[in-house]
């Protein structure tokens, strides 16, 4: 009796401990999206002008749209962040603003893989770049 | 009297439909575009809105009311007393138009719904509401037997045998305009018919009814909602002689949270059914708080 409950009692340890060093292993596990292939129409595309009214726009559509999966200051650490298996880059980063706003439209409008595409759901033009320049204002 | 009405009503839908062609052309050339979300779903509790999704959306709807919160913590305030649902599906296969269908727990009533938008709000007030227009048809799925052995005299007090299936419809067509005053407060306001095919004895065949709703925003992702439905006493439309089982108005409050997929709704009320038809005509729940039941709405679009 003592051998089956020692054995269950290892049994029970052994999957915690699997379960603890998972719980470890699972975020490092994303891997950082690899270079994005962009079209010549997109990279050339020219934004409207960013305007105070067009950031309280992009802020609402972002919170809305984006805030889930890119968190609040698009650091890449909303709620849905951790179950992606791509890392995704913090707005905040010089090589993201860099790019220019044709690329940001296209990756955030059309997007690839775990980034959806949103340009059914946000139908207007206008709100679109309202999201880019709301992103530029986030570096 | 009754044809009166319906003449009057019908008036109504053919100057607004001739007044949506005419402002379309005028929006066509002033390019003044709709104003963004004046409500983030078209449900709001469980009445509709005048927005509609993008074309080419499904929306699937979970809709669940408790119980009444009367018996306190003996049944966890209504949470663990016996439910009412309603899951439905809705389709937009063209702009500003959307059909839908959906089964209710309650006398397993199965719907099919259909709105139509007739006018957007425009955001430089080019049209300064939004109009829109629903019906439902319900379809009451209860065993023929109760019907006929008088289990539910309010819905048939026919003779046994007669009973047909045109007896288990029920109409709901209503009439909602709606503004986005700021970016955190829309209003609606509507008008609505029903009708059901049968009634029992003591109760009317139709119904008309006014509604009010609207939303407070308090977050970008937040608000605070609320929704107040109330039949009227018209006596010219009544059978009876006294308004011994007239029905109550209804008033529901509750929070909303949406994201660019879904919307959750949570709140409380005293109107039992999700079927507008049904809160018009058989809603008994004054509002009072041991009548009020916890309740939410989950919306899930997918676009294609």
């Amino acid at each position: 009796m003592k051998k089956r409950l020692l054995n269950l009692f290892n049994v029970f340890g052994m999957f915690a401990m699997a379960i603890a060093l998972f719980a470890f292993v699972a975020p490092q596990d994303q891997k950082a999206g690899a270079a994005w292939n962009v079209p010549a129409n997109y990279k050339s595309m020219k934004s409207t002008k960013a305007t105070p009214e067009t950031e309280k726009v992009g802020k609402l559509l972002y919170a809305k749209h984006c805030k889930s999966c890119h968190g609040g200051i698009g650091e890449g650490d909303g709620p849905k962040a951790a179950s992606m298996k791509t890392k995704m880059t913090s707005f905040k980063d010089a090589k993201f603003q860099a790019q220019s706003d044709g690329v940001i439209y296209y990756q955030s409008f059309v997007g690839r893989d775990e980034m959806p595409n949103f340009e059914k759901k946000i139908l207007d033009d206008e709100d679109r770049w309202a999201i880019v320049h709301y992103m530029r204002t986030l570096k | 009297m009754k044809n009166k009405m319906l003449f009057i009503i019908l008036l109504s839908l053919i100057s607004i439909i001739t007044f949506a062609q005419e402002d379309t052309t005028a929006v066509a050339e002033t390019k003044d575009k709709p104003v963004r979300s004046p409500f983030e779903s078209g449900y709001l509790i469980d009445a509709q809105t005048t927005v509609i999704p993008n074309p080419n959306t499904l929306e699937m709807v979970i809709q669940h009311k408790f119980g009444t919160i009367e018996n306190g913590r003996s049944d966890l305030w209504g949470i663990y007393a016996p439910a009412n649902i309603r899951m439905g599906l809705n389709y937009v296969p063209v702009r500003n138009f959307q059909i839908g269908a959906g089964i209710t727990k309650t006398k397993m009533a199965t719907d099919v719904n259909a709105k139509w938008t007739i006018l957007e709000q425009t955001r430089e007030n080019t049209i300064p509401v939004a109009v829109a227009l629903y019906g439902v048809m319900a379809i009451d799925g209860r065993n023929i037997s109760a019907f006929e052995t008088g289990q539910v005299r309010e819905a048939y007090s026919g003779p046994v045998g007669s009973f047909k299936f045109p007896d288990r419809l029920s109409y709901f067509s209503q009439l909602i305009v709606g503004r986005k005053f700021t970016d955190w407060l829309s209003l609606q306001a509507g008008v609505s018919f029903t009708h059901y095919n049968a009634v029992g004895v003591l109760y009317d065949h139709d119904k008309v009814g006014v509604h009010f709703n609207g939303r407070i925003k308090v977050s970008p992702q937040g608000s605070v909602i609320f929704n107040y439905d109330a039949p009227l006493k018209i006596k010219e439309i009544s059978e009876q002689l006294e308004w011994t089982n007239h029905p109550e108005p209804s008033f529901t409050f509750g929070y909303e949270i949406s994201t660019s997929t879904h919307a959750f709704q949570i709140y409380a009320g005293n109107a039992g059914s999700f079927l507008p038809q049904e809160n018009m005509m058989w809603n008994q729940r004054s509002i009072s708080k041991d009548n009020f039941a916890i309740g939410f709405t989950i919306t899930r679009l997918w676009g294609f």
